[in-house]
């Protein structure tokens, strides 16, 4: 079992509260996500014997959505918003700055599994750009100085 | 204290006007905290309408007030929530929309973030009003905080008897679900979103028949979006007539607008609708004008998938049918702003690349036709543009507009056919020079 | 044969024009339906006729007017005053552009794939394409790591190949397996255009219906991995026929190659009265099982020890002599015979007159199954079994009552009908049974009872009915007759509790259109007369039948014919009276049924046996039991395809040919006569049954019949009589029988079909012994637990009767203690394990270690 008791608890208890099961596939999933850090198919197997839905449903909607990495990532997992709003405001550059910051291309991970760099688009932050969301937290009117202070206090906390 | 968005907002300018409201307690720190809430008169107007008012009468009174939906379609609220069946044996549904994804549209996140109970307490006015007793905010999964600040908001609302069972004592029961979606855009998209929330894939519908008839779980549903529930609650405090003193005869009220992209001051302001766009835009108290003074090129007024404006057509009403008016639309009411240092073929990409990724891949046109157009685009973009793109872009737009299943087919073209349109001299110079007439780069400081 | 009296209520009809042509359909017709009734072509690729509408492809439009878009005719309701278009120039630029968008990522690779000839995107690209692809980058290619192949394909189940880049993601597959079939097996994964049909991660497409999947793409993205690159379509020819291992007879086509005598394939032929267009892979592939090397080629008579090869004369010379000796010395009625209810009108009819008339005994019987029971005419349960039946009638009933069944495996026809009309209708479903099964998923309510308590539940039900309604006429009477008498202890008993068993008697009273089944649970069980009468009572209280249909289903091809033909000890009287007319006299003595002629045979009062195509020694309870009885026979002649564990003690194996190859007429559960047409000329020296007792008869010097009208012409007039028995004029005793349980023994044994095989013939079809190779003890998720075993895990089951082992594979369905096993294999002799005598099952099992 990847998945641990309280997550299969709080996937249970929030499946039971739609008026049909299978609405708690998207919640299970955010559940498994927060706990592992990304989603594969033995998950879907949990999840779906934790709910009771067919496993081909965890899957098809696991897939489909791709807020979920398919992989593991390091530690901590930037996402840098591509999207219209926040490229007029340098996000290309500050995915370069990035990249080059931590020595790694976008897509890939440090080499301590500390870092994983990937972008993504609008994440909602348009009128704070440009912007990084590093796991659930969003960090945004980037600048340099920002950049490196956040990702230095990210190490220590490592 | 839990976090949220440093965003600007015109917090100060609301709190001293005695029309708009949405944010006018948006900068309080507290006012996610149910007391504080309460003390600003929150919660008074559920109370007020479940005790005093019969559903008919809100719905009459929304349909009064001229209410029309913030989620980008402009639908009148009133009159949607009137196709509800009066006698369905069936149970009724409301889902809050929350997906905000539209790129450049970050406005309902606010009021999650900061006045959360508002559009609990909207919500809640509406489910009675269509004699719904389980309603849901569907949220997008990255707003991580907005979901534990709306979830916090939601178990106080609980612990002090607004929501439950036989609220104040009415008989009325209503339970609530905040859901978090898990990344696709195309769960705005109120079809696509109710099949999410059923825990299929997020794929759209076919209409007929539509939410109001046969939605979640094949039930009568409603969808609205954040900031119209949140709106409900402003107007069935003080009513129709006060709420239409604000805007213009067929837009009235007042709509949040973000302005990103190249301005000095990006942010969030609530405006009176038929506001000027161009004072939006320049205006001190809002963007301020253009990043390093430079000249205008174009904007997005309605979120990537409305019709670019060019400078000479900003000077213009921020209203639905004003925005009709000059070939684009209101939408979410997301304003992008782009100076002359933009490429067009570069920012049609980044669009075009967005609704590729986001098409549900249901229908054919859009699922094949993005993918078609963004590689065209790309090669443009990359300079192997070839004689006759530009032509071939037309026709393909031409082949997904008003042929799918969903407006996300619509919402990926129409952009692109006004770039087309507006800027045709710079698509024929890239495709024939192999590069950029303005060398886009926009460095991050 | 419709039952239903209740009128429907008037169906609003609307008119609308389509290309100049008026047109008038029900209201909620689509424009695409509406068309292609008045014969007006539309091309579709995601559309199906049994499934909703999606609206995806938009290859169906039409133009309509007062409507400024283009509409999918496929979700576009009919309305009256409409005005559709759908050949005009925009509809037409429409169309193409949908091809375009289509083609732009579908390869080019017609000459080499398996659908050339038979695919709708090649047809409709001829048809209507554009000349030249204006797509000039790289086609999505969906690569299988580690396979070197240009093709792509990809294994997704035991007889489907998929390409992905082929698919043109119409999602037809995906919808009907979850939609049609409620099955979980194949998905839609990922989004946009790189959305991917494919096997549920780690997991194979092998559910029973899975054959469908591929013959409704539109395109050759799921191949036949069966069928496919041994022939082009346009070399074939095809046979329609129907298939033989279901009581429905849905529907099929073989295809064969011009000039070979080899069935290649088998597709539906829809008939939307029997099978909606799907149809089981036991139908599909079961055709294999004729073409099996195992297949018996010549006639082989027992010389010395050993069974030897011989000429059919000399093989039919020596039974008709044998058979005259038996009947010389010892009289006719130490002769009967067994005759398979697969078998075709003509050869069970002839079946009938060779026993009746050349030998001149009743002791004959089609009943080969389980529990065959004490024959009386006028039984509850001959009653229950002979109702009419109309499989189309479940689309319209707003109560579906399933008893005693696990209609995956014994009607899934009817399950897959109950699924549709799910969809369309939203009937109330319940599902009741002593144990979890499958086909519950359909049911709004699965209800379990505890087992053995059938006739208890039902007189709970009645109970409840009569507190429901207290004005039910005679409920008074009912009540003397039946204990427990009173509802509580009923529901106790039977472990529905009396709430839900008022709430089903409720349904039961309202519903405007029921349609009850019976299944296998009821009809196989010792105490079914008991069973029946239970129901009896309860349709003559609430009066179902009145309302609907009630029957215990048919269980075989030609369970019907059989019965209808009289081929019973004692059949009905106007099927007697027939008989006698036509043959001038009919045998005087009693007869006995198979239960019966067992009995005699072990007590060395019944000589010889004929048997037709069955196996009794694999199949009926008691295997060591009937085993020896066997041996007690002087003369055993036994007809099969194959070698089984009854010929093997036969004197004389006479080759039967299978029904591809000859023309035979079958009646399904409904009573309808339907055709299977010669596909292959007879393989080997096989013969059909018919012709194989003509032989004997015409050895024996008594000619069946001077011709084949002749025996047509019999047949007809049988046929004509009805065989529906009476409902009883009163309220039936029902005093059910003591449960016996020993405690030694906890479980509940099931024995049935695997899904994907029938009796005992499949395991000779090779694509059917792919998705299931041996049996298997399937038990639920706490029994597997409490053991400690695994799928795979070795296990030993053991009842009073006998034991034997079998690996575990833990069940998605079954709950509590009850482990299921197929009856389909015969080195694991399920039959081994049961006995006659027993109404429940029960063994005990343990883990085997090592
Ligand atoms: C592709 C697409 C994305 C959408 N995204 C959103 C969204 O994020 N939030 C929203 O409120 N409405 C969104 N909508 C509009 C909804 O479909 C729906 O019209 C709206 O939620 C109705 O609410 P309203 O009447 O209050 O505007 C989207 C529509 C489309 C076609
Ligand atoms: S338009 Fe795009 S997003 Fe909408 S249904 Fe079609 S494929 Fe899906
Ligand atoms: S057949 Fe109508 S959209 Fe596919």
């Amino acid at each position: 079992m990847i998945l641990n008791k309280e997550s299969v608890a709080l996937m249970q208890k929030k499946a039971s509260q739609y008026p049909r099961r299978k609405s708690g596939i998207l919640p299970a999933l955010t559940i498994a996500y927060r706990q592992v850090g990304h989603l594969n198919d033995q998950i879907y197997r949990e999840i779906a014997k934790a709910i009771n839905v067919p496993y081909v449903e965890v899957a098809e909607a696991a897939t489909f959505y791709t807020m979920f990495p398919k992989q593991p990532t390091g530690k901590y997992l930037i996402q840098v918003c591509h999207n219209i709003s926040c490229a007029l405001l340098g996000a290309d550059s500050l995915v370069e700055y990035l990249e080059q910051k931590l020595g790694i291309k976008k897509g890939e991970t440090t080499k301590d599994n500390l870092f994983t760099l990937i972008s993504v688009e609008c994440l909602g932050s348009c009128a704070t750009a440009p912007m990084m969301q590093i796991n659930m937290d969003y960090y945004e009117n980037l600048t340099r100085a920002k950049v490196d202070k956040i990702l230095e206090e990210l190490r220590a906390k490592a | 204290m839990t976090f949220y968005s440093p965003v600007i907002t015109n917090a100060a300018e609301v709190a001293g006007s005695d029309k708009l409201h949405l944010f006018r307690y948006v900068e309080d720190a507290n006012q996610t905290k149910i007391e504080t809430y309460e003390s600003h008169g929150g919660y008074g107007t559920w109370r007020k309408v479940l005790t005093t008012k019969k559903p008919d009468d809100v719905i009459a009174e929304v349909k009064a007030s001229g209410l029309r939906g913030r989620g980008g379609a402009g639908f009148p609220t009133g009159m949607k929530w009137g196709f509800i069946p009066k006698d369905s044996p069936k149970p009724r549904y409301l889902v809050c929309n929350a997906d905000e994804s539209e790129p450049g549209t970050c406005k309902d996140r606010v009021i999650m973030e900061r006045d959360p109970h508002a559009m609990i307490e909207g919500m809640a006015i509406a489910a009675y009003a269509i004699g719904c007793h389980l309603m849901f905010v569907y949220i997008r999964g990255e707003f991580g905080h907005c979901i534990e600040t709306v979830d916090k908001a939601l178990q106080e609302a609980y612990a002090k008897g607004h929501l439950g069972k036989n609220v104040y004592g009415s008989g009325y029961d209503l339970d609530m679900i905040v859901h978090s979606g898990g990344g696709a855009y195309i769960c705005g998209e109120e079809t696509a979103l109710l099949n999410s929330l059923e825990g299929e894939k997020g794929m759209s519908r076919i209409r007929p028949p539509f939410p109001a008839i046969e939605g979640l779980y094949a039930c009568p549903t409603i969808v609205n979006n954040v900031e119209t529930l949140t709106t409900v609650r402003h107007i069935m405090e003080r009513g129709a007539q006060w709420y239409r003193t604000m805007g213009t005869e067929k837009s009235p009220g007042s709509k949040i607008f973000s302005v990103s992209g190249h301005v000095k001051r990006p942010g969030n302001y609530e405006v009176e609708l038929g506001f000027s766009l161009k004072k939006l835009i320049y205006d001190p108290q809002y963007g301020n004008g253009i990043l390093g003074d430079k000249k205008l090129k174009g904007v997005i007024p309605g979120g990537a998938s409305t019709p670019f404006l060019t400078p000479d057509q900003i000077n213009v009403g921020l209203d639905f049918e004003s925005m009709t008016s000059v070939g684009s639309m209101l939408g979410s009411g997301a304003v992008i702003v782009f100076h002359e240092d933009t490429c067009i073929v570069w920012a049609i990409l980044k669009l075009i690349h967005f609704f590729r990724h986001e098409s549900c891949g249901k229908c054919t046109p859009c699922r094949e036709g993005t993918g078609w157009l963004e590689q065209i685009i790309r090669r443009i973009e990359h300079g192997g543009g070839k004689p006759g793109d530009i032509e071939k872009i037309e026709d393909i737009c031409g082949n997904i507009l008003g042929r799918t299943i969903c407006p996300l087919g619509d919402a990926a073209v129409m952009p692109i056919q006004s770039a087309v349109k507006h800027w045709r001299d710079e698509w024929q110079y890239h495709i024939d020079h192999g590069k950029c007439l303005v060398p886009t780069r926009f460095e991050f400081v | 044969m419709s039952t239903s009296t209740t009128t429907q209520p008037a169906v609003k009809m609307v008119t609308l024009t389509i290309n100049d042509q008026s047109v008038t359909v029900p209201k909620g017709t689509t424009v695409l339906q509406a068309a292609l009734g008045a014969g007006i072509h539309i091309p579709t690729f995601c559309w199906h006729p049994k499934l909703k509408s999606v609206g995806a492809c938009r290859i169906c439009y039409v133009e309509i007017e007062k409507m400024p878009k283009l509409q999918v005719s496929c979700a576009t309701e009919a309305t009256d005053g409409m005005v559709v278009k759908t050949e005009s120039d925009i509809v037409k630029r429409g169309r193409k552009a949908v091809l375009e968008f289509i083609l732009a990522n579908h390869p080019l690779d017609c000459p080499t794939c398996d659908k050339g000839g038979e695919c709708d995107l090649q047809n409709l690209t001829f048809a209507h394409g554009l000349d030249d692809s204006r797509f000039d980058f790289l086609k999505r290619r969906h690569i299988v790591p580690g396979v070197p192949s240009t093709f792509d394909d990809l294994r997704i189940g035991p007889e489907i190949m998929l390409n992905r880049n082929r698919c043109i993601l119409c999602y037809k597959c995906v919808r009907s397996n979850k939609e049609a079939f409620g099955e979980y097996d194949i998905g839609a994964f990922e989004r946009g255009n790189a959305m991917e049909i494919n096997a549920a991660p780690g997991e194979q497409v092998a559910n029973p219906f899975s054959g469908n999947l591929v013959e409704i793409c539109p395109v050759g993205a799921l191949t036949n991995s069966d069928w496919r690159y041994k022939i082009r379509v346009w070399l074939t020819q095809t046979t329609p026929s129907i298939d033989i291992f279901n009581s429905s007879g849905s529907n099929i086509l073989f295809y064969k190659e011009d000039h070979k005598n080899r069935i290649f394939r088998t597709i539906s032929r829809r008939n939307d009265e029997i099978d909606d267009g799907w149809i089981t892979d036991v139908a599909r592939y079961g055709y294999q099982l004729v073409h099996s090397p195992d297949r018996l080629q010549k006639p082989l008579m027992k010389k010395g020890s050993k069974q030897v090869p011989v000429e059919w004369e000399e093989a039919v010379a020596f039974v008709a002599r044998r058979l005259a000796e038996i009947d010389d010395t010892k009289g006719c009625v130490c002769i009967g015979g067994l005759a398979s209810p697969t078998l075709d009108l003509d050869s069970l009819h002839s079946f009938s007159k060779f026993m009746r008339k050349v030998i001149g005994t009743n002791n004959l019987d089609f009943r080969i199954d389980y529990r065959s029971l004490p024959e009386k005419p006028d039984s509850a349960f001959s009653t229950l079994s002979s109702q009419p039946f109309t499989i189309a009638e479940i689309d319209t009933s707003d109560v579906i009552f399933v008893f005693g069944s696990d209609l995956v495996k014994e009607h899934p026809n009817e399950y897959l009908r109950i699924r549709k009309a799910r969809n369309f209708g939203r009937p109330l479903v319940y599902s009741v049974n002593s144990f979890n099964v499958k086909s519950a998923d359909v049911a709004d309510r699965e209800f379990i009872y505890a087992p053995g308590t059938e006739e208890v539940f039902i007189n709970g039900l009645c109970l409840a009915a009569i507190e429901e309604n207290p004005g039910l006429s005679g409920a008074d009477g009912l009540k003397r007759k039946i204990s427990p008498a009173d509802l509580n202890s009923a529901a106790k008993t039977c472990g529905v509790s009396a709430e839900d068993l008022k709430a089903l008697a409720r349904t039961l009273i309202n519903g405007k259109k029921i349609s009850f089944i019976v299944g296998d649970q009821v009809s196989l069980s010792r105490d079914r007369e008991v069973i029946a009468a239970a129901l009896c009572n309860l349709n003559r209280l609430v009066g179902i039948t009145s309302r609907g249909q009630m029957a215990a289903l048919a269980r075989y091809a030609d369970s019907i014919g059989a019965e209808k033909l009289g081929l019973i000890p004692n059949p009905h009287p106007d099927v007697k009276r027939a008989l006698t007319d036509l043959w001038g006299g009919f045998p005087e003595m009693a007869g006995y049924h198979t239960e019966g002629m067992f009995s005699q045979m072990l007590k060395g009062e019944l000589d010889a046996m004929v048997i037709l195509g069955a196996n009794p020694v694999a199949m009926y309870p008691d295997h060591e039991a009937v085993a020896e009885t066997f041996e007690k026979l002087d003369f055993l002649v036994v007809a099969d395809l194959f070698e089984t564990e009854t010929t093997a003690m036969a004197d004389v194996v006479l080759p039967l040919a299978s029904w591809t190859e000859f023309a035979g007429r079958y009646v399904n559960l409904e009573g309808r006569i339907q055709k299977a047409e010669r596909a292959i000329k007879p393989l080997y020296e096989s013969k059909p049954a018919y012709a194989i007792l003509a032989d004997i008869a015409a050895a024996a010097r008594k000619p069946l019949f001077s011709s084949a009208r002749e025996r047509e012409e019999e047949i007809e007039k049988v046929l004509a009589c009805t065989t529906v028995r009476p409902w009883p004029g009163d309220y039936l005793d029902v005093r059910p029988p003591a449960i016996d349980k020993d405690p030694a023994y906890p479980i509940m044994l099931i024995i049935g079909d695997d899904p994907h095989h029938r009796c005992y013939v499949t395991e000779k079809a090779a694509s059917l012994v792919k998705f299931c190779s041996d049996a298997y003890i399937e038990l639920s998720p706490e029994l597997a637990e409490k053991f400690k075993v695994e799928d795979g895990d070795a296990v030993r089951v053991e009842s009073k009767y006998g034991k034997l082992m079998a690996p575990v594979k833990v069940s998605r369905v079954l709950e509590g203690d009850v482990v299921f096993l197929p009856r389909n294999f015969s080195v694991t002799r399920a039959n081994s394990l049961v006995s006659r005598k027993a109404r429940i099952d029960w063994v005990r099992i343990n883990k085997v270690s090592g």
